[in-house]
């Protein structure tokens, strides 16, 4: 019966190895599998009988003219056609609904944990190696499961049949006993050569193609600056060194398909060549020493579905190996710096407290808006991953170090809004739902405040409009603002802002400024940012040089009485040469 | 929905017909070895049935060995047959695809970037990667299995024909049915499976991008939500893999069971013409056997079908990039590169007159555009979004050419010029930049392909690009894909740096420092300015202090030139650039 897809709980995978894993899959669903197994075998077995149906249509017949019985025996054949192509399709359908379990069980595991680790996972694994276990490697892990139908009726079918050769002579069970296996592994390493041929040159292929891409995706640069003639020739001579290696693989491809032409077809000849001598010696009777042929004939498909599945299996184990790898990351391995003094928790302040730097000693007030102007764009980064707990530090928030907080708390109240934060794909309604709950009309009010009302308005489908990963649709400053409006809409109780009005026009920058105060009133608000608008509509700004804070005051104040800070934050185009003092 | 044009069956023909012609000696060789492996093939239960005679004719051992000797002797032959056959197939399928990509990929860089943007970078790209590579693995896996089984399907066809032409019609009776289903099969396949891959890749995607924006992920707590985006993904898969396992559930039991008919019908028909003399037994036992043997090549020929469809569609879709394609412009990537004239510094006098511009039967974005651009003026673009700055800066770069009304450089419409005349005295660089795979000097080369490592490096510094210091391998160092990713700043230099290398007559920037911090930007700008004195600069940006330091500045609202005058001229009039340049102040 097919699976219930997607799975409502996938339950605990096996991480203790690739094997494991994949035996935790088939422990998943046994009664699938089992299904799969006794409609292989009967398939697998199946497939001996039009043969002998044949055999006997011809034997008893044709020659012996006997038309009732050809009849009878005719339609035996289309009765044998009709009940395999039966159990041949309930066999696929069968290992399908295994496979798509599987795969639908390792998904499910992976993005449940992936949606876990959360910001260590770019810096440990790159989207590509994501890529590559989210799609290949899942489809590879479960085509191992293939063995456990028709795999287990190959390995039936061959014992049945070295049984019915037992019956008839035993040196010739003997000889394909030992000869089947032996033929297996003369022609399994041989694929897995095959493969490293073809993984090198697949390599290759993906690099040509994302050439390809490249180039595509630079179009406009090149149409820009010039140089596709250039470009066309560079990829013209890598095609031409694919072209070298796709000889290459041509060459060890087409002898790995003659032997397993000759390998096998050796070993039949053998076989029938010593049941002929044992036929004319009188030692089997002729039409044994037919039926030999047929049976070791029929052992051929069993061989290859074994075959093909010790190959799914090296396969499927490695990239088993990257799922499990992927799922034994765990966020609290890999966190920031462990909870100092002893491993309890200390809960959070309360309410509204106030948040302490003593690298920079810089104190943010709560339920202010507190302007940062750093010297040093990267020291105000950094900052700002001290404060929200991206890295390990001396932080305290209400007088509690901010690294014994539990996580989940820190991160369901201070929120760090950066540059790069991702905007996923989906309408710009659901790019900005990120509170349970949020209506249209908070969603509208929160892109009133970023001064991003009008992306929503030029669009007919307002909020429904589609976003892409990234926005990638969106211009600069449009992307800017409606990050600024999803991380209001999160309404964390401590919002810290990096530089967020750099891509906008200066009418936009000053409407944000003044609708963000108001917007925060009563919350703690952290701006880091150089502009004098965002910097005159502060509470509060601290001046941020050479890493430490060297005045705190009224953009005003700080104005008059801290020239650095004028000249940090000018933009008086003609004194404000700061070039010198900076580097 | 897809701007780009897909080859009709004529020029598929053609161009397939093409690929063969070019490399005619090749195919024939292929085809021949093949046939010759096929025949090798067939002879081995041929050779059985002649031992089983042998046997029941009590011949000696001796005989017997000979014939055993014979089977080995024709398998080995089979072997080396398949053997060379396969090789010399490889070979032309490797040829033609490698001809074919090149071709694909010298026709996309040929198309002008207007084409490109109206059919999107996203179905150009799926072009070049998924189609490209699906006709690739087609060429090389389908069609040698396609050629065997077609092979060996006519030769044992043909064999029972041979043998008796009324057994031979007999055996085709069985094929209708066949025929019926691959048919049913087949016209709903290809939407089936270009579906169920479309839901695969997007399960991979939302994997990818949840990984990707992990950060967010937790800095947001969207755990649950991303869970839940995947779980209605894996659904999708899902529900496209059930579509085409119904599919399947139809097409394979009535073939399989169809392989049955052919055989059971030359047994029954042979009794009756036995039973008239008409045919010998012998010769319906052989039809019934080699009847037994096409199933194998006609269930591989029949299973790769689907596989072989799908290719031919790619094939299409690959052949029709570049259909369009103005064949006036088509000779920038043939030949050698052309040298680069000397031309004198002379940046030629840019003029708008009348120009009025709408996108694809939009309303017009610029309503009646007058410009006169001085040569090696700093002239500066300012305004609200929206207002058309952008359009503008394409306009005057002649990548699109105005509805109305004329962009001219002395005297002659910029969409006149060759296309790599215009890219040597216009150069638009703008905010979305590119990063291509390859080391930081293959990066900077092909804007100029004579520009030495030093003047690289002086390109480098003429835009403050200061992260150039901390590269280990300095020019050599790989970009990109991987390799050291740069940041949107440090890409924007290095758009910036080309710019400077091209050292075209006359510079557009839209909005190229956006990405910089803003003292970065002030800093890069100035530098820049320095190196490129002399030149037309035309610069549009948000951040005033461009404006600021230009000879001119230009404010368009809504489609229109409101005010033109320098700075000062500007903030004294009190108008809409004071209002901006006051409220930038804070």
């Amino acid at each position: 019966m097919p699976p219930q897809l997607p799975l409502a709980e996938p339950g605990t995978p096996d991480t203790r190895g690739p094997l494991w894993y994949i035996w935790w899959l088939v422990r998943c669903q046994p009664w699938r599998v089992l299904r799969g197994a006794l409609i292989g075998t009967a398939w697998m077995l199946g497939l001996s009988l039009r043969p002998y149906l044949v055999a006997r249509a011809i034997d008893d017949g044709l020659r012996a003219a006997d038309y009732r019985t050809l009849l009878w025996w005719v339609a035996a054949i289309v009765a044998a056609g009709t009940g395999l192509a039966y159990l041949g399709i309930m066999r696929h359908r069968t290992m399908t609904f295994v496979r798509e379990d599987a795969s639908a069980r390792s998904a499910t595991v992976l993005s449940r944990h992936l949606s876990g680790i959360g910001a260590v996972l770019p810096r440990r694994l790159a989207a590509g190696d994501v890529a590559t276990v989210g799609g290949a490697d899942i489809t590879h892990t479960s085509a191992v499961l293939t063995m456990t139908g028709p795999g287990v009726g190959a390995v039936l079918a061959y014992v049945f049949v070295a049984f019915v050769l037992w019956s008839v002579a035993p040196l010739l069970a003997v000889l394909v006993l030992l000869g089947v296996p032996a033929v297996v592994l003369v022609v399994a390493p041989l694929l897995r050569r095959l493969e490293r041929v073809e993984s090198v040159y697949r390599h290759q292929q993906g690099v040509l193609t994302t050439r390809a891409a490249d180039i595509v995706a630079g179009l406009r640069v090149l149409a820009g600056v010039g140089g596709r003639g250039l470009f066309a020739r560079r990829y013209a001579a890598r095609s031409q060194q694919l072209l070298a290696e796709g000889y290459r693989v041509g060459a060890v491809n087409s002898w790995i398909e003659a032997l397993t032409i000759v390998v096998p077809g050796l070993f039949l000849a053998a076989v029938v060549w010593l049941a002929a001598r044992m036929a004319a010696a009188g030692d089997i009777t002729i039409g044994q020493m037919v039926a030999v042929y047929g049976y070791v004939a029929v052992l051929i498909v069993p061989v290859w579905f074994l075959l093909e599945g010790g190959y799914q299996l090296i396969r499927g184990r490695v990239a088993a190996r990257r799922i499990v790898a992927l799922l034994n990351l765990t966020p609290d391995e890999v966190g920031p710096a462990s909870p100092v003094g002893g491993t309890q928790p200390q809960p959070a302040p309360d309410g509204p407290a106030d948040l302490h730097d003593p690298d920079t000693g810089l104190t943010v007030p709560a339920g202010r808006l507190l302007a940062v102007a750093a010297d040093d764009p990267n020291a105000a980064v950094a900052l700002a991953d001290r404060l929200g707990r991206y890295v390990g530090s001396e932080v305290t928030w209400g007088g509690v170090p901010l690294t014994s907080i539990a996580l989940d708390e820190v991160r369901a109240r201070i929120l760090v809004a950066d540059h790069d934060s991702y905007l996923f794909a989906g309408t710009l309604r659901e790019t900005l739902t990120v509170r349970a709950g949020s209506s249209d009309a908070d969603l509208r009010v929160a892109l009133r405040t970023a001064s991003a009302e009008d992306i929503v308005d030029a669009h007919p489908d307002g909020l429904a409009m589609p976003v892409g990963a990234r926005a990638r649709t969106l211009s600069g400053g449009q992307r800017q603002r409606v990050r600024l409006a999803r991380a209001l809409l999160a309404e964390p109780d401590v919002l810290i802002l990096i530089d967020p009005t750099s891509a906008v026009d200066s009418h936009t920058e000053a409407r944000i400024a003044r609708r963000l105060h108001a917007a925060r009133a009563g919350r703690t608000t952290v701006v880091l940012t150089s502009s004098p608008l965002l910097l005159g509509n502060a509470d509060l700004v601290a001046h941020l040089c050479q890493g430490r804070v060297v005045a705190v005051g009224s953009h005003v104040e700080l104005l008059q009485g801290d020239p650095g800070y004028r000249a940090l934050v000018s933009r008086d185009g003609v004194s404000a040469d700061v070039d010198g003092s900076r580097r | 929905m897809s701007g780009l044009p897909v080859a009709d069956r004529p020029v598929v023909r053609r161009a397939a017909l093409g690929l063969i012609a070019v490399d005619r000696r090749a195919v024939v060789v292929v085809l021949l070895l093949h046939g010759a492996a096929a025949v090798a093939g067939l002879a081995t239960p041929w050779l059985l049935g002649r031992i089983v005679d042998a046997v029941a004719a009590g011949a000696g051992t001796a005989e017997l060995d000979r014939l055993a000797l014979a089977i080995g002797g024709c398998v080995l032959a089979h072997g080396l047959l398949t053997r060379y056959a396969q090789y010399a197939g490889h070979r032309f399928g490797e040829r033609a695809v490698a001809r074919l990509r090149e071709g694909f990929v010298a026709r996309t860089l040929d198309l002008p970037i207007s084409v490109v943007e109206r059919a999107g970078t996203g179905e150009l790209a799926t072009r070049s990667s998924v189609d490209v590579t699906t006709v690739g693995s087609t060429v090389r896996d389908v069609v040698p299995v396609m050629v065997i089984a077609s092979t060996q399907l006519t030769l044992l066809f043909g064999a029972v024909f041979l043998l008796h032409p009324l057994l031979g019609l007999v055996a085709l009776t069985g094929l209708p049915s066949i025929v019926a289903v691959t048919r049913w099969y087949l016209r709903r396949a290809r939407p089936a499976y270009l579906a169920e891959g479309a839901a695969t890749a997007e399960l991979t995607e939302a994997l990818t991008t949840t990984a990707e924006g992990a950060r967010t992920v937790e800095g947001l707590r969207l755990g649950a939500v991303r869970i839940a985006h995947g779980r209605q993904r894996i659904g999708r898969v899902w529900a496209s893999r059930r579509a085409t396992l119904a599919l399947r559930s139809v097409f394979f039991p009535v073939v399989e069971a169809s392989y049955a008919l052919p055989i059971a019908a030359v047994l029954l028909f042979g009794g009756v013409l036995l039973d008239r003399d008409m045919a010998t037994l012998g010769e319906v036992v052989a039809a019934a056997l080699y009847l037994q043997q096409a199933i194998e090549p006609l269930d591989r020929l029949l299973q790769w079908m689907e596989q072989a469809q799908r290719g031919l569609a790619s094939f299409a879709r690959v052949l029709g990039v570049g259909q369009q394609s103005d064949p006036a412009t088509t000779s920038v990537t043939a030949g050698a590169p052309r040298p680069r004239d000397p031309v004198p510094v002379r940046p030629g006098r840019l003029v708008v007159r009348g120009a009025r511009f709408s996108y694809a039967d939009g309303p017009d974005v610029l309503h009646g555009i007058d410009l006169a651009v001085r040569a090696g003026e700093r002239l500066a673009i300012v305004g609200p979004s929206g207002a058309g700055k952008s359009t503008l800066a394409r306009l005057l770069a002649g990548i699109d050419a105005p509805r109305e009304g004329v962009v001219s450089l002395d005297g002659r419409p910029v969409t006149d010029l060759d296309p790599a005349e215009r890219r040597r005295r216009i150069a638009l660089v703008t905010q979305e930049h590119h990063v291509f795979i390859g080391t930081l000097r293959d990066n900077l080369a092909f804007a100029a392909p004579d520009a030495s490592d030093e003047q690289m490096r002086a390109a480098l510094a003429a835009v403050s690009a200061d992260w150039y210091a901390d590269l280990a391998d300095g020019l050599d160092t790989q970009l990109g894909d991987g390799a050291r990713e740069l940041g949107a700043a440090d890409a924007q230099q290095l758009a910036l740096a080309r710019l400077v290398l091209a050292d075209p007559h006359i510079l557009i920037l839209d909005e190229a420092t956006a990405a910089l911090d803003p003292t970065t930007a002030r800093r890069t700008e100035r530098a820049l300015a320095a190196v490129v004195s002399g030149r037309t600069v035309i610069a549009i940006a948000h951040r005033l202090n461009t404006a600021h330091d230009a000879d001119r500045v230009a404010v368009l609202e809504d489609g229109r030139i409101t005010e033109l005058g320098s700075h000062d001229e500007l903030v004294r009039a009190g108008g809409a650039y004071a209002a901006l340049w006051h409220s930038w102040h804070g």
